[in-house]
């Protein structure tokens, strides 16, 4: 693991969250080394989003503490916010403004001084500096959102579901600029319903299932740990799978306006 | 740039690149403007006759009930000062002054007649109606007919026409519909989108996205309010007698009301398909009942009664009375007391109800 030895820069303690009677959070505890990639894994409605919005200041724990790079989140949510880059579920920017006057805007709100240019050059957005937000296609508005959350040069990084909804060319360009980000050194939870996406990226993963951590370890360990317990595929691996045949066939190259 | 300021100039830029709203803000109210102020309404509207009797003998009473009892007059009565008055400031097309001496007795008394020359059409029918009710009056007591003479004069009355009651109507209208239509639209879009969502993980207050929205919706009400005038004056030849700071000054009051009420709106739809008919639930009465084309005079008695408490009549009045009396804000100070009260009133409610998800 990364800056392993290190003090975590993410501690979650039991934290719990109800919505009505519905608990969507249940007494989830865990932590994030420095330099680490972190995946919380599990069906629609196991409470990835829900403990992600903790972490990042948006949504208040019923109980349990949380702290981000040395900040209680619950007492601090604004100096959470300033450390940390989001990239939400289901959130969007301004449709009329072009990508560099949204840049600028989130530049104002974080008090950042990144040029715009910059950070569209980290994502391969640099010739669409004028282009309208709307005009993006998915995986370009999931690349602009990680240029967004990249404003304040956060420590740590939240990618919810970076993934959901990309064709595979897109995908395995967001897992490159993953890994990217990575390389910077930034600290990333990403939440994620791709098994091989966990298993390509995640130095460690959390399994939830109905607001509970089920499992925590690295998924090579996960994957042993099932292997001992006497578990067999009913039909037999084989060296290739049918999204090797499409990229084999379509290429790697980012399919895009 | 702080936050505010950068997000003031966001939703500018939001609202001027949208052309639905910068539709419903600026062509739609100037189109109504000019199309009603081409038509011109004057040559349809009753004829306001004042009468003065001074006589107050048998048969000017008999004269002046005759008069009151024509539908196609609205009769005034009192003082010849009074009287006149009316007719120099324009709400009067045609007076008649009945004089002392004016009796049964019919020896050469005459009725004199005073035009509005800015209203000629009115004050024929006036003249006309006033000359035959004196034939009809003349045959009754003699058998004779025109024992009376009728002697008219023309006066020059301060043109008020139907442009210069429009006009003000219309800006108080557009800045209603910046106010609920623009803000609330623009509001659940944002919030359907999650743009909202996103602003609210920025480290920062969202009130600061707030009050930027607001900002930018006051410029908004401001610009209208210039372009118009400017219409109004240039095309269509409005007389506007008060000050432009007070029309500025109510067209920001009236904005910071609309836009609670836009505010309120989008707290209360889900959606865009649920916002349309609550806003225009709320809009669509003010806009044909708070005396934006037509005086509230011409509603039913009870109707004139529950419009005047309407948000829309208090901006309208207001305004209505600085473009065509010159009135300064104090003179206004009953419509801005009720523009006040909404406003309190619907910034709360805004305030409760507001979702950003």
């Amino acid at each position: 693991m990364p800056g392993a030895g290190a003090p975590p820069v993410i501690v979650a303690d039991r934290l719990t969250k109800a919505y009505g009677d519905d608990v969507a959070v249940d007494s989830v505890s865990f932590s994030v080394g420095v330099g680490e990639v972190f995946g919380i894994l599990g069906p629609n409605g196991a409470g990835k989003t829900t403990t992600v919005e903790i972490l990042e200041g948006m949504r208040t724990a019923d109980s349990g503490t949380a702290q981000v790079a040395g900040i209680d989140v619950a007492r601090h949510p604004r100096r959470v916010k300033a450390v940390i880059g989001v990239q939400l579920q289901s959130s969007a920017f301004f449709d009329r403004l072009n990508l560099t006057e949204i840049l600028q805007v989130f530049g104002s709100l974080y008090r950042s001084s990144s040029k715009p240019a910059d950070l569209l050059e980290a994502v391969q957005l640099g010739d669409k500096r004028r282009s309208l937000y709307s005009k993006l296609s998915g995986g370009q508005k999931q690349r602009f959102s990680i240029a967004a959350a990249l404003v304040n040069d956060p420590l740590v990084m939240f990618l919810d579901e970076p993934t959901t909804g990309l064709d595979p060319q897109a995908r395995r360009n967001m897992w490159e600029q993953v890994k990217r980000l990575q390389a910077q050194g930034k600290t990333i939870v990403l939440t994620t319903h791709y098994m091989e996406e966990a298993e390509e990226l995640c130095d460690r993963v959390a399994i939830m299932d109905g607001g509970r951590i089920v499992a925590l370890d690295s998924p090579a360990a996960l994957i042993d740990e099932l292997l001992a317990r006497g578990f067999h595929k009913a039909q037999e691996a084989r060296m290739a799978n049918l999204e090797d045949v499409f990229l084999d066939l379509t290429g790697k190259q980012l399919r895009e306006g | 740039m702080g936050p505010t300021a950068a997000l003031t100039i966001v939703s500018l830029k939001m609202f001027f690149r949208n052309r639905q709203a910068v539709f419903f803000s600026f062509t739609m109210p100037l189109i109504i403007m000019v199309i009603f102020g081409v038509l011109n309404f004057d040559a349809f509207s009753e004829v306001d006759i004042g009468i003065v009797d001074e006589a107050q003998s048998p048969l000017s009473k008999g004269l002046v009930e005759a008069l009151e009892g024509n539908p196609a007059l609205n009769v005034h009565r009192g003082t010849r000062d009074e009287a006149i008055r009316l007719l120099e400031e324009g709400k009067l097309d045609f007076l008649a002054i009945v004089p002392a001496g004016f009796d049964a007795s019919l020896n050469s008394a005459k009725v004199e007649g005073l035009f509005n020359a800015n209203r000629p059409q009115e004050a024929q029918v006036g003249a006309t109606m006033l000359s035959r009710a004196l034939d009809d009056l003349t045959f009754q007591v003699s058998g004779n007919d025109r024992l009376f003479e009728l002697e008219t004069q023309e006066v020059n009355s301060r043109s008020f026409e139907y442009v210069d009651f429009l006009v003000p109507g219309i800006i108080a209208m557009a800045i209603m519909q910046t106010g609920i239509f623009g803000v609330a639209f623009a509001l659940i879009q944002l919030r359907q989108q999650g743009v909202l969502r996103r602003l609210r993980a920025a480290p920062v207050h969202p009130g600061h996205f707030l009050v930027g929205q607001i900002l930018s919706r006051l410029v908004v009400s401001i610009v209208q309010t210039l372009i118009l005038i400017g219409v109004g004056v240039l095309m269509l030849g409005v007389d506007i007698r008060g000050s432009l700071v007070t029309l500025i000054v109510l067209s920001l009051i009236g904005g910071g009301l609309f836009i609670s009420i836009g505010y309120a709106v989008s707290g209360f739809a889900r959606s865009e398909e649920s916002a349309a008919p609550i806003a225009n639930l709320i809009a669509l009465p003010m806009m044909f009942m708070s005396g934006v084309f037509f005086s509230r005079d011409s509603l039913p008695a009870v109707l004139q009664q529950i419009t005047e408490y309407f948000p829309l009549t208090y901006l309208a009045n207001s305004m209505r009375q600085v473009t065509t009396e010159g009135s300064g804000l104090l003179d206004v100070s009953g419509d801005l007391l009720g523009l006040a009260a909404w406003t309190i009133a619907c910034f709360f409610l805004a305030v409760r109800v507001f979702r950003w998800e």
